[in-house]
This record gives C-alpha cells, sequence and structure tokens, in this order.
C-alpha cells in the first residue's frame, strides 16, 4: 500500500496472526534461561571479582597458619582452596562469556577511571591461588608456567595505566587517582611475592620497585584530596580499605624477598596497621556505604586478610605477646568478615544477580 | 503556650523589681525580708511590692503588675531611655524605707540605656554592648547579700531563658557595680566555658550573675558546631593567619585589652620548644666527642633543663587554666588550620625534656615513660591524619601549611627517644608512621598547590620548620638502626641542605612582626645543630667539626636575640600578648557577602590570583558538612546508589 495516498482511498487492515504471536511466548519460554544469563552477564562486573580476591587470600591465610600451627586442621583449609579455585573458574568463564556477548559494557568498563583497576583483580586472585595451592610446589615448572600466564595481563595493563598518568593530557593522576587506584599497586606486589616464591630475586625485585614507586605516587595523591577528584561514589566507600590493604601487601613481599621481616617490612607492616586503627576510628566514614548490601562488600574482606597475613608474618619474627595477640585479632577478624560477608551474600543473592547497576557510571569525570 | 506566657508575666514581674530597686534602694533592706517570701512562691509577686511584707492582696499587686508590665513591653518597644518612665512605676510603690534619691538618678539613667542596648543586641554579636554605661560608683555590701536571692532565681530561670532575653538581662543588671565589671566579662562571655556558668559554680557572688542575654545566638552556635575552616580563611590572611582581613569584624571589642587568658595563645608553647631543644643541643655539645675540645661544662645543661622544665609548668598551668575558664576560645583555636598543630607542642616539649635530662639526674628513663608520653600523641595524631585523608573542608590539599611540620616531627621526637630508651617495636612504628606522613606533606607543600591558601607567598620563619622533620628523622634511623648509615646521611643532607637554602635567602626574613610562635621555628636550627655533631661524631673531619661549632652558635645566637626581643615585647613594649584576633572571628561572614559579592569584592581587592582560584576551584561551599567526613555525600552518589 502506498501510504502517501490521499485518503479516499482503500485503506487496508492487516489483522496478525494470532499464532505467531504464541510462537513468540513459546520462544519466550524457552528463551528464559538465556534470557536469565544474559541478564546476569550484563549485570557482572569485574568488581565481581572482589569474591574471588577474597577466597584466594582467605585461602592463602589458612595455608600458612595451617603451615605455623599444626593443630588446625588442614582438611578446612583443603575445601576452602578448591571452593576458592571453582569460584574463580566459574567468574572468568563467566567473565570470558560476558567479553563475547557484551564485549561493549567490557569496554566501557575498561574505560572508567575507577572500573579500570578491578580488571587486576582476575589475575591477582590467579596469583593467589597459585601462590597457596596445596599440591604445586613452587620451583616447579607448572608453577612457572602458570605465574607467566597470570603476570602477562598485569603487565600489560601496567603499561596501559602507568604510562596514561604520566603522557596523555586528559587522565591525570590527580583527577583519576581515586582509592580503586591501590589495586594495581597490589596486583604488582603479589606477583612480587610469587618471583620471589620462585626464587627468581630479580624478577621480584623488579614488580616490587614498580608497585613502590607507584605506590608513593598514589598515596601523595589520594592524602592531598586534591578537588578535582572528589567523586568517589558513596557505595564504594568500602573500597577505602584498600588504603592499609597496600602497604600489608607490600610488606608481605618484601619479607618474601628479603628473607625476614627486616626493618622495612616492619615500617610498612605499622603503617599498614596505623591507617588501620585510624579507618575503624571513623565510623563515619562507612556508615552511608551500610545501608544497603552490594557487591563491594567484599572490599571488606580481602584487606583485612592481607593485614591478618602481615601480622602472622610479624608475629613469626617478633615473637612478644604483643605481636601474637596481634596476630590472633587480625586473623579472627579476618575470618570472622569473611564469613559474614559469604553469609550476607548467601541471604541477599538475588539482589546480587539480578540488579546490580553499574555503580561507577554516573559519576566519571567527563575526559572526552 | 498559656504556661509560658503566665511565666513571661511572672518573669516580667520578676523583672521589674529590679528596676525599681535601682530607683529607691530602700528596696534593698526591704528585700531581705521577703527571703521567706521568695521560697513560698515559684515566682514571688510579693517582691514587686516592698511594702509587701505584711499583707497586700496579691491581686492588686497583679494588676498593677500587669500594667506595669505593659508599660514596660512599651518601654521596650521604644527602644529609648527616658527617665520619666520609671517614675509612674514609682509612684504605684509606696516606698517604705526612705534612702537618698538623687544618686538613684543617676542609676535610674542606667539601666535603662543598657536594657535598650540589650534590646539592640539580643540578636546581634554583642558588639554593641560595649556602649554600656561606664562603672557605677560601688555600693558593695548590699548587693552582696541580695546576689544570693538572684542566684536562686537565676536557677530557675535557667529554664526559661530562651525566651526571655532581655528582662534576664535587665533583670541581672540590677546589681550595677559588681555588675559593672561584669558588663564587660559580658563581651567575653561567649568565650568562658558554657559561657561563664562555671564561673558562675566557683563564685557566689553576684559575679554569679551573669546575663547571657547579648551573646545567647552566639553561645547556642558556638556550642552547637565548629567553624568551617572557610571562615578561618575568609577572615584572617597572612602566613600564620593572624591578621585579620580589613572587611572582617570580631566579636569581641578590639580598643580593649581582652583578658590575659583570652589574649594567650597556645603558640606559647612554642617557647618550650625552643628552650628545651637548647638544653639537648648543649647537653650533646658536653657529651659528644667532637666537641670535646670546646670542653663545654654541663651546668649550662642543667640549667637550661631545669629552666625549660619551670617554663613548661608555668604554661601548662596557665593554658590548663585557659581550658577551663575559657573553652570556647580554645575549641576556636583548635579549629584554627594553623594553631591546630601548636597542639602538638607540649607533648614534644615533653619529650625533649625526657631527650635532654641531664646525665647527672637521671641515666636511664623507665620504659613506660615512653608509653605514657606517646599515648596522648598517637590519639591526636589519628585525629589529624585522618582529617587529612577523609577529606572534607580540612583536607591536606587545603589545609597544607609549613606549621604540619609540627605534627610530623614528634612521630622523629618520640622514635628517636624510644630508641634512646631501648625499646625496638614502638620506635620503628612511630618512625613509619611520620615517614609516610611526611613524605605527603612535603610534596603538597613543595607544589604549592593553587587552592592552598595557607601558604605564605613571602618567606617568613615559618619556613624553618621544613629543616626539623629531616633532621630530627636523620638522629632517629640511626639511633634505631645503631648506626649513622645510608638512610640518616640522606635525611640528614636534605636537611642541611633546606637550612642553607633558607639562610642565604635570610634578607628576605626582614620586616616581619614578631610573634610568639617565633620560638617555635628555632628547634629546627637546634635539631640542625644537634645532628651535625651526630654526624661528624661517624665522619671525623675538621670540617664537619667546624660546621658543628658554627651551627651550634647560630643557634644560641639565634635564641638569645628571641630571648632580647621577647624580653623587650613583654616589659618595654608590653605588648607580648595582644589581642588574639584570630580567634574572634565572629561564625557569620559579613551580610553582603554572599557569592557574588565576594566576587566583586575581590575583584576590588585587585587580585587576579584570588579571581582565578575563585573560579577554578568553588566547590569548596561544603561548609555544612562535617569536618571529618568528605564532602563527597553529594545527590549524584545518592542517585547512582
Amino acid at each position: 500500500m502506498r501510504s502517501l495516498e490521499i485518503p479516499g482511498q482503500e485503506i487496508h487492515i492487516e489483522i496478525d496472526n494470532p499464532i505467531p504471536r504464541r510462537k513468540k511466548r513459546n520462544t519466550n519460554l524457552a528463551d528464559a534461561e538465556p534470557i536469565v544469563l544474559m541478564s546476569v552477564l550484563s549485570s557482572l562486573h569485574a568488581g565481581y571479582f572482589r569474591i574471588s580476591l577474597s577466597l584466594c587470600s582467605q585461602a592463602l591465610l589458612w595455608k600458612i597458619m595451617v603451615h605455623l600451627h599444626s593443630e588446625i586442621p588442614s582438611a578446612a583449609f583443603h575445601f576452602l582452596w578448591y571452593l576458592a579455585l571453582v569460584t574463580q573458574v566459574s567468574l572468568c568463564f563467566m567473565y570470558a562469556f560476558k567479553c563475547v556477548f557484551f564485549f561493549d559494557l567490557v569496554k566501557e568498563e575498561f574505560v572508567h577511571y575507577i572500573g579500570v583497576n578491578y580488571l587486576y583483580a582476575p589475575s591477582i586472585s590467579c596469583l593467589l591461588l597459585l601462590q597457596s595451592a596445596p599440591m604445586i610446589k613452587p620451583h616447579s615448572v607448572l608453577y612457572q608456567t602458570l605465574f607467566w600466564i597470570f603476570t602477562v595481563p598485569i603487565l600489560t595493563l601496567d603499561t596501559k595505566l602507568y604510562g596514561q598518568w604520566f603522557t596523555t593530557e586528559k587522565r591525570f593522576l590527580s583527577i583519576m587517582a581515586n582509592p580503586a587506584s591501590q589495586i594495581s599497586v597490589i596486583a604488582n606486589l603479589v606477583a612480587a611475592r610469587g618471583a620471589s616464591e620462585m626464587g627468581w630475586k630479580e624478577c621480584a625485585l623488579c614488580f616490587f620497585s614498580l608497585g613502590m614507586v607507584h605506590y608513593l605516587v598514589i598515596f601523595v595523591t589520594l592524602y592531598q584530596r586534591l578537588p578535582g577528584g572528589n567523586n568517589f561514589p558513596t557505595t564504594l566507600r568500602p573500597v577505602f580499605f584498600l588504603f592499609f590493604a597496600a602497604p600489608a601487601t607490600a610488606s608481605l613481599a618484601w619479607n618474601s624477598i628479603s628473607g625476614t621481616f627486616d626493618i622495612l617490612a616492619k615500617m610498612l607492616f605499622f603503617l599498614s596497621l596505623f591507617i588501620f586503627i585510624s579507618l575503624v576510628c571513623r565510623p563515619n566514614l562507612v556508615k552511608k556505604s551500610i545501608k544497603r548490601f552490594n557487591v563491594a562488600w567484599w572490599a571488606y574482606s580481602f584487606p583485612i586478610t592481607f593485614l591478618a597475613l602481615d601480622s602472622v608474618q610479624y608475629a613469626q619474627e617478633v615473637k612478644d605477646h604483643f605481636a601474637s595477640g596481634l596476630m590472633f585479632i587480625f586473623s579472627s577478624m579476618s575470618v570472622l568478615i569473611f564469613l559474614g560477608v559469604m553469609l550476607l551474600t548467601a541471604a541477599n543473592s538475588k539482589r546480587l544477580l539480578r540488579r546490580d547497576p553499574v555503580l561507577w557510571s554516573a559519576t566519571a569525570p567527563k575526559d572526552k | 503556650m498559656e504556661e509560658k506566657t503566665l511565666n513571661y508575666v511572672i518573669q516580667v514581674e520578676e523583672e521589674l523589681p529590679t528596676l525599681l530597686r535601682r530607683v529607691t534602694t530602700e528596696e534593698m533592706v526591704g528585700f531581705d525580708n521577703y527571703n521567706e517570701n521568695n521560697l513560698l512562691f515559684t515566682h514571688p509577686i510579693s517582691r514587686f511590692h516592698p511594702s509587701h511584707a505584711s499583707s497586700t492582696p496579691t491581686s492588686n499587686g497583679q494588676e498593677v503588675s500587669r500594667s506595669s508590665i505593659e508599660s514596660m513591653e512599651d518601654h521596650h518597644n521604644y527602644n529609648e531611655s527616658h527617665d520619666k518612665e520609671t517614675l509612674p512605676w514609682t509612684h504605684q510603690r509606696k516606698p517604705s524605707i526612705s534612702m537618698p534619691t538623687s544618686p538613684n538618678i543617676l542609676m535610674i539613667s542606667d539601666p535603662t540605656t543598657s536594657l535598650s542596648s540589650d534590646n539592640n543586641t539580643s540578636g546581634s554579636t554583642g558588639k554593641s554592648v560595649k556602649f554600656l554605661s561606664q562603672p557605677m560608683a560601688k555600693v558593695s555590701s548590699l548587693y552582696i547579700e541580695t546576689g544570693n536571692d538572684e542566684h536562686d532565681h537565676d536557677r530557675r530561670r535557667h529554664d526559661n531563658h530562651h525566651h526571655h532575653q532581655q528582662h534576664h538581662q535587665s533583670g541581672q543588671l540590677q546589681n550595677q557595680n559588681p555588675a559593672m565589671h561584669k558588663l564587660k566579662d559580658n563581651r567575653y562571655n561567649s568565650f568562658k566555658t558554657w559561657s561563664g556558668k562555671l564561673e558562675r559554680q566557683f563564685t557566689r557572688k553576684p559575679a554569679s550573675v551573669e546575663p547571657e542575654a547579648p551573646n545567647r545566638d552566639k553561645q547556642n552556635m558556638n556550642t552547637n558546631e565548629a567553624m568551617p575552616v572557610d571562615r578561618y580563611y575568609d577572615a584572617l590572611e597572612g602566613p600564620e593567619l593572624e591578621t585579620l582581613r580589613p572587611q572582617e569584624e570580631i566579636v569581641l571589642p578590639n580598643d580593649k585589652k581582652w583578658p590575659f587568658l583570652l589574649r594567650y595563645p597556645i603558640s606559647t608553647f612554642g617557647m618550650c620548644l625552643g628552650v628545651s631543644s637548647q638544653a639537648i643541643m648543649w647537653k650533646t655539645l658536653a657529651t659528644a666527642e667532637p666537641t670535646k675540645f670546646l670542653h663545654v661544662p654541663l651546668w649550662i645543661n642543667m640549667g637550661l633543663w631545669f629552666i625549660s622544665v619551670a617554663l613548661i609548668l608555668t604554661i601548662v598551668a596557665i593554658y590548663l587554666l585557659k581550658i577551663i575558664l575559657y573553652f570556647e576560645a580554645v575549641r576556636r583555636e583548635y579549629y584554627h588550620p594553623i594553631r591546630i598543630n601548636f597542639f602538638f607542642a607540649p607533648f614534644i616539649s615533653l619529650l625533649f625534656l625526657a631527650l635532654g635530662v641531664p646525665p647527672s639526674i637521671m641515666t636511664d628513663l623507665p620504659q613506660f615513660l615512653w608509653y605514657l608520653l606517646m599515648f596522648p600523641f598517637i590519639c591526636l595524631e589519628l585525629k589529624i591524619y585522618g582529617q587529612w585523608m577523609s577529606g572534607g573542608q580540612r583536607r591536606l590539599s587545603r589545609v597544607a601549611n609549613p606549621t604540619n611540620h609540627l605534627s610530623v616531627v614528634g612521630n622523629f621526637v618520640g622514635a628517636l627517644l624510644g630508641a634512646s630508651m631501648g625499646l625496638r617495636e614502638g620506635p620503628i612504628f612511630f618512625y613509619a608512621v611520620g615517614m609516610a606522613h611526611y613524605l605527603v606533606l612535603f610534596v603538597t607543600l613543595y607544589q604549592r598547590l593553587p587552592t592552598n591558601e595557607t601558604l605564605p607567598k613571602e618567606l617568613h620563619p615559618v619556613f624553618f620548620l621544613f629543616v626539623a622533620a629531616p633532621s630530627v628523622a636523620s638522629m632517629a634511623w640511626a639511633k634505631i638502626t645503631g648506626s649513622f648509615d645510608y638512610g640518616s646521611k640522606v635525611c640528614y643532607f636534605i636537611a642541611i641542605f633546606l637550612y642553607f637554602s633558607l639562610a642565604v635567602r635570610i634578607n628576605f626574613f626582614r620586616g616581619i612582626k614578631f610573634s610568639l610562635s617565633w620560638w617555635a621555628y628555632t628547634f629546627p636550627m637546634t635539631g640542625a645543630a644537634i645532628a651535625t655533631i651526630r654526624y661528624a661524631t661517624v665522619v671525623k673531619s675538621s670540617m664537619t667539626q667546624f660546621m658543628c661549632v658554627i651551627l651550634c652558635a647560630i643557634a644560641t645566637l639565634v635564641v638569645f636575640a628571641l630571648l632580647v626581643t621577647t624580653i623587650i615585647h613583654a616589659f618595654v613594649l608590653r605588648e607580648l600578648f595582644p589581642n588574639d584576633l584570630a580567634i574572634a572571628i565572629s561564625n557569620r561572614p559579613r551580610p553582603k557577602q554572599n557569592s557574588q559579592h565576594r566576587w566583586l569584592d575581590q575583584l576590588r581587592n585587585v587580585s587576579s590570583e584570588n579571581i582565578e582560584n575563585y573560579l577554578k576551584f568553588t566547590d569548596l561551599d561544603s561548609s555544612q558538612s562535617n569536618d571529618l567526613e568528605a564532602a563527597n555525600g553529594k545527590t549524584q552518589e545518592s542517585d547512582s546508589a
């Protein structure tokens, strides 16, 4: 029909055949699960890797505790490790699917100034899994291969991110710096620890210096709280716990490199301790974000686990009551928080997957 | 509501007798008779009529009182002082006791003026109170007895005092004379602890009758919230934020000398720092190897040490008095972006004392002493550094200034003391924390960020504080590791470099107004001298020895010159403690100052930097936010959440 005809002519009215609609309904039913899967995939973002990060760091803590105190049943540790492995593998697969189907979303995350940091998280989790693996020996070929597989993404992201800081005109550090930037530092430091466990001291030192230099820059910038970089969403306040996660990881890495918990490691540990106390004394900072459960709550768990790990090493070196007390406090705190967040996740699992706006979408600084 | 009006009525009635008392002093004598009556009625009407000792129908009294209330109200509304207006009341009263009336006429005029001025000032900052009358002739003892009753009434009136400002004022001004010097106190009331209620507890004299009216609003403002840091920046200028900007007004009168305690800033603790660091230096000079050739006697150290102990005790005592009596002033100092750093000074001085203790008195200090000394330190630190980090209006990019070094140096001094006592972990803790925060501060100060308003554009003695942290850090590291190795040497060279770069610019330090906080800037020089001695112990050469002597001589000369200047200012010029304008800034900006006009004013002030700053960085209007927390809880986040 020529719709341009002047009225006066006949107008055909087509009535849709209802049968195709029924077919659609049938196909709707058949498509129901894939649609749910699609929605899950679209709402998955790299921040979910906090879960695997927490699990893997917890596994590392248990490994070291089992190593030191043989009265802790190693069955619990094994269970935890396998759980962490399963979680990590499934999350990786899901994220891979997301890359396939929703590459745009992934690209968006990559460009976002907070989201890009969480792209380190899968590598960190894998490295931690590797380091806490009960069956793989550090000097074996398998370990080395896996180490390199997991470290290459870190290196590429490093080149992209750190290079951007001081070369490009648009993404100034003073604007882009945010507490989540410390994850990149943690990635380098965990890689340093892994390398030194393998015995490759120079490589470890390289990663360590890379991490520390950028940590220095980020630390100063974040402490200054320059006016340009104020838009950190309230729901991501748990990420503030990264402030003490970074020095704790640095201390662990240096401990691994130098062999003993020497003065630099101690200083980093104390700095981490101080920042932890300082954050804990300011409940207002996180009060706003506790209103509703969010996957960001997993960000409470792994910094404390790192601090606990550090305190374990410290207590090994300095064998007095204060150190043992610290170790006990932090380890129990870490386990408790971990269990708590896990329970909360289980209770709120629907909310977790069904509706999770990309938290950082509204507040990205304009960097066109 | 009815109750309120009733109270109101009754309150007014209470006030009126005071006027009458001024008018006709015979009531004073008759007043004592009414003690029992006063206790019987909650708000005795019988006081109203001096002749009421026996039995006058209260209804009459009430009627009369109501009409007088009306006239009283009218009087208030007119805001004028007429002697004649008081006369109708006197007609209604039946004076039972005759007293000389002539002085009364004098007295009549005064309360009314005070009333009217109080009416004017009830909403303002109390500045116009200074128009109150001159001190009256002393009529002392009569008032003292009445003061007791006033005391009782005062207590009862506390509940209602929100509503009855003016009447309160008038009611209490009945004690003219002792209240006269209290008129002066009214102006400082807002600065007193609980606005003078504490003083009331101490004294049972009419001094206890504190008029709270003119400063009521300020009271509420002050006790409720901290003054936002923006106010300090708007109202003050100068490298130490001491000078008042020309357009600002202060809440205390500037033409009179304020009470001594109000003029006593926290920066006086800088004196303790200066003197106690000298004690350490002379001890090192006497005991260390490179300077043994000088044969410096140890009694210099002992003398200086005792002097510094006495000084610290005195200053601490005075400042404690200030805290007890003028807590509001202390609070304002605490919120001042520069003065807050001086709150570390007492604790650093105590650490210096422990470091400089003469060897003849005590060689080994007990270890619990270190924990005791460092405990208040860590509490204060957690607060201040947390403020830097968590942002809000007191974040580091905004408030960074050289005086912040005082906050950081304490860590190193504590580490030095702990390491010399033989402790191991604690010193490392403080060294780590101090180093991390020093790094941040150093970078921030070097950057001279445009948002940073406190950094002085010109050189000022405060810049010598740059030298303090690295020199003490080098000594602390040497003690921790046991030898003056690379880490210490690096820190030491940084300190020396900064020292020299400031020393060659000595010309730029001229023409700056002396203030007591200059004493705090001498201890970096002393610290550098001591660090040089330690360095010379390791690197033995004549050059290093020479440097030791030179630096110690400079430090001693500077302290001596400062001492002379202080004495001159104290006794000859008598302006060692000028009116501390920095704490008296008003809580509200000038009425004209909304953002537009501020921009215009800045244009008028012809400073392109100001305009640039304002245009670029105007996100700092979050004066409502709690200074603890980041002012990040804006709507966008809540939307996205």
